[in-house]
């Protein structure tokens, strides 16, 4: 089997997960990264192992001619550096969120196709081992039809050394529609699209509860119907402790995955029987389910499992199916609508 | 003088333009938006800016004879740290290599060192570390610091002198990583008998003034370490004595934590390979980086620029936990001994 050869463009946190993970993928390797500090790309080349490194990605490009680039820069650059690699022929992954404008990616979308080369978001989240396990159960009709999708995320935005709200030099987040919260929007967009269905009505309501505070808002609920079943997400910059909670809600079953620490998630289904006796039986099986996925997370963790999980097994996907010359595996249908309702959920409501 | 002095508005920051003032030179203090700059007066010309984002940095360095580089994160994730300490460095330097100044003064940290290596002491000789990846957010970022202003100070033929700082304290910053670990009430010391590299703040900033001032140091690294007289075990007596904590002090002999540590390291290897991850306390080599009992040479600091600190331990130790206005501390003048 061929080697095959990726780049990656942007030497920061995420960098780092891709690059982790593409070390455990067989076959294929990462040959050179791109930083715009020469010093932050050598510590990287350094860190992992990669021969090449260099503040010239253009360069990069034409003297290794990669089967993929990764665009692991902040957004506002992904456009016109995507742009530049789908003409010169590369296929192109690149970190969510693809564009921070929706005409950014028609225009992308139309030099892939003509260019007939693949033209990726990291979707990470679809690949994660939880969300897989929900599917799976809803393929087996095991949850019945879903009636309800249910998106929390919790993350502290505010407080000493976090990069989101640091007042010295604005995060890069500080750029998208929502600033910190539009990072996330695609992951909200594409999970609830995966249940729900394509999303025909929305709802949103932005707000900033931090009094004081720079961001554009710090809370965001979405109220949306989908060609399916109906979804809700919420995004908190207050609420503690941090969490990131998907619930599908079935007629038969319905089943919390906490996603920032897989693989814990908890199932509640209909059981014939006494219901006073049935609801201890339930307290019982919900216990067990989180004592166990607790202790195979904290498992994960000392095992130094990435906390991006999700990501290998979508890198791995990517590069097996450029390798077989197959179709990408997330289409541009599917990262065309995530990107529309990202732009969408930024359309009422939020000042700017 | 005419001093450009980054991350001024920091904690050794503050001290050295005090101290600069009181030795006559004058400052342009850099400092970061979000820092209230002290009241230095009309002596001090305060620029405010972010060396990561600031566009201007040429204008920094019109009519400055020398540059103090102190600016650095202590805090954040690892791409915060990288950015504050690594990336902010790259741009001053790429500017000041443009500019005609070349005289730097880099303060970089005892961290830098493979404290795995040092064999019964520390001094500027001691082995740096090779990799730095295992070990934690501010050392990485410090270590990469330490080399680009080598290799930037080598190519431009700057008169670059190092200054490594052990454990900075002072008013305010008691909290040492050395002291050991609090559990509830407690506090659990790895090694009472071990000596602490100690340089107080107002030592500290002496001693990086007289560096400045002594031609003697260029091209030189030094060390900066009060003495090494104070251990783990008074230190921690007399944090719990003047800031009225009640727990109990717990002391550990060093070795039983250092093998605990290699023990765990020992089973993550067995059950996870070499991706396992521990917790820092848990890590050998960063339990030796804030443990490991060893003697700290001071000579270099005596011999090449006559240097030793004005202040002594009980006076340092006073003024830390005095609740007199901090002023009447730091603008006293210092004086070379």
């Amino acid at each position: 089997m061929s080697l095959s050869k990726g780049i990656i463009i942007g030497c920061g946190a995420i960098a780092r997960e891709h690059l982790a993970a593409v070390e455990s993928i067989d076959s294929t390797t990462i040959v050179a990264v791109c930083d715009l500090s020469p010093t932050k790309a050598q510590a990287t080349a350094e860190r992992f192992g990669v021969s090449t490194w260099s503040t010239d990605f253009k360069r990069l490009i034409a003297e290794h001619a990669p089967d993929l680039v990764h665009i692991t820069t902040p957004p506002t650059a992904h456009a016109s550096i995507a742009e530049y690699c789908l003409a010169e022929g590369m296929n192109v992954l690149c970190e969510k969120p693809i564009v921070t404008d929706y005409r950014d990616f028609e225009k992308l979308r139309l030099l892939a196709q003509s260019r007939k080369r693949y033209l990726l978001e990291n979707q990470n989240l679809r690949y994660h081992s939880s969300v897989r396990r929900i599917q799976q159960f809803i393929s087996d009709g095991h949850l019945g039809d879903v009636v309800d999708v249910q998106i929390q995320l919790f993350l502290n935005l505010y407080g000493p050394g976090n990069p989101f709200s640091d007042d010295n030099t604005p995060h890069f987040s500080h750029a998208l529609k929502g600033g910190p919260i539009g990072d996330f929007l695609p992951h909200i967009a594409y999970l609830s699209q995966m249940f729900a269905g394509r999303i025909t009505d929305l709802h949103t309501l932005w707000s900033t509860r931090q009094s004081g505070s720079t961001l554009p808002a710090d809370e965001f609920r979405a109220l949306m119907r989908g060609t399916h079943a109906t979804a809700t997400a919420e995004f908190s910059g207050s609420i503690q402790p941090n969490g990131f909670w998907l619930r599908v809600l079935g007629t038969r079953m319905s089943i919390e995955a906490d996603l920032f620490n897989p693989p814990r998630i908890s199932i509640r289904k209909l059981r014939p029987g006494e219901p006073a006796l049935m609801s201890v039986f339930d307290g019982v099986a919900e216990a067990r389910d989180i004592f166990r996925g607790s202790i195979a997370g904290l498992g994960r963790k000392l095992g130094g499992t990435s906390s991006y999980d999700g990501l290998k097994e979508s890198l791995k996907h990517v590069y097996d199916c450029l390798r077989e010359a197959e179709d990408q595996p997330i289409t541009l249908e599917e990262i065309d609508r995530t990107t529309k309702l990202v732009d969408r959920f930024t359309e009422v409501g939020l000042s700017t | 003088m005419k001093i450009l002095v980054t991350g001024a508005g920091g904690f050794l920051g503050r001290y050295v333009v005090r101290c600069l003032l009181a030795r006559g030179h004058s400052v342009r203090a850099l400092v970061r938006p979000a820092s209230p700059a002290p009241n230095w007066g009309s002596r001090v010309d305060v620029r405010c800016g972010d060396l990561r984002s600031e566009v201007d940095l040429p204008s920094l360095f019109d009519g400055i004879d020398g540059v103090m580089h102190l600016a650095s994160a202590t805090s954040g994730n690892e791409d915060t740290q990288f950015a504050s300490s690594v990336v902010a460095t790259e741009r001053l330097l790429d500017a000041m290599t443009r500019s005609s100044v070349k005289r730097l003064i880099h303060i970089s940290s005892l961290v830098v060192y493979d404290w795995s290596k040092a064999a019964g002491y520390m001094d500027e000789n001691t082995p740096l570390l090779a990799d730095p990846s295992g070990m934690g957010a501010y050392t990485i970022a410090k270590v990469w610091q330490e080399r680009l202003v080598q290799d930037v100070a080598k190519k431009a033929a700057l008169e670059l002198t190092i200054a490594r700082p052990g454990f900075i304290w002072g008013r305010n910053h008691v909290n040492i990583a050395a002291m050991g670990r609090r559990l509830g009430r407690s506090f659990l010391m790895f090694g009472p008998l071990t000596r602490l590299p100690l340089t107080h703040v107002y030592n500290c900033a002496d001693c990086l003034v007289a560096m400045l001032e002594n031609r003697n140091s260029i091209g030189r690294i030094y060390n900066i370490v009060d003495s090494d007289d104070v251990r783990v075990w008074r230190y921690v007596r007399e944090y719990a004595r003047r800031t009225h904590q009640s727990g109990a002090l717990i002391p550990l002999p060093y070795r039983a934590g250092y093998w605990t540590a290699r023990l765990a390291s020992r089973i993550s290897r067995t059950l996870f390979g070499a991706k396992g991850k521990l917790p820092s306390i848990l890590t050998p080599t960063r339990f030796e980086s804030q443990f490991k009992p060893l003697r700290y040479r001071t000579e270099l600091l005596s011999e090449t620029l006559g240097w030793t600190p004005p202040k002594p331990l009980d006076q340092c130790l006073n003024d830390s936990y005095s609740t007199e206005r901090e002023d009447e501390d730091v603008a006293q003048p210092v004086s070379l001994t």
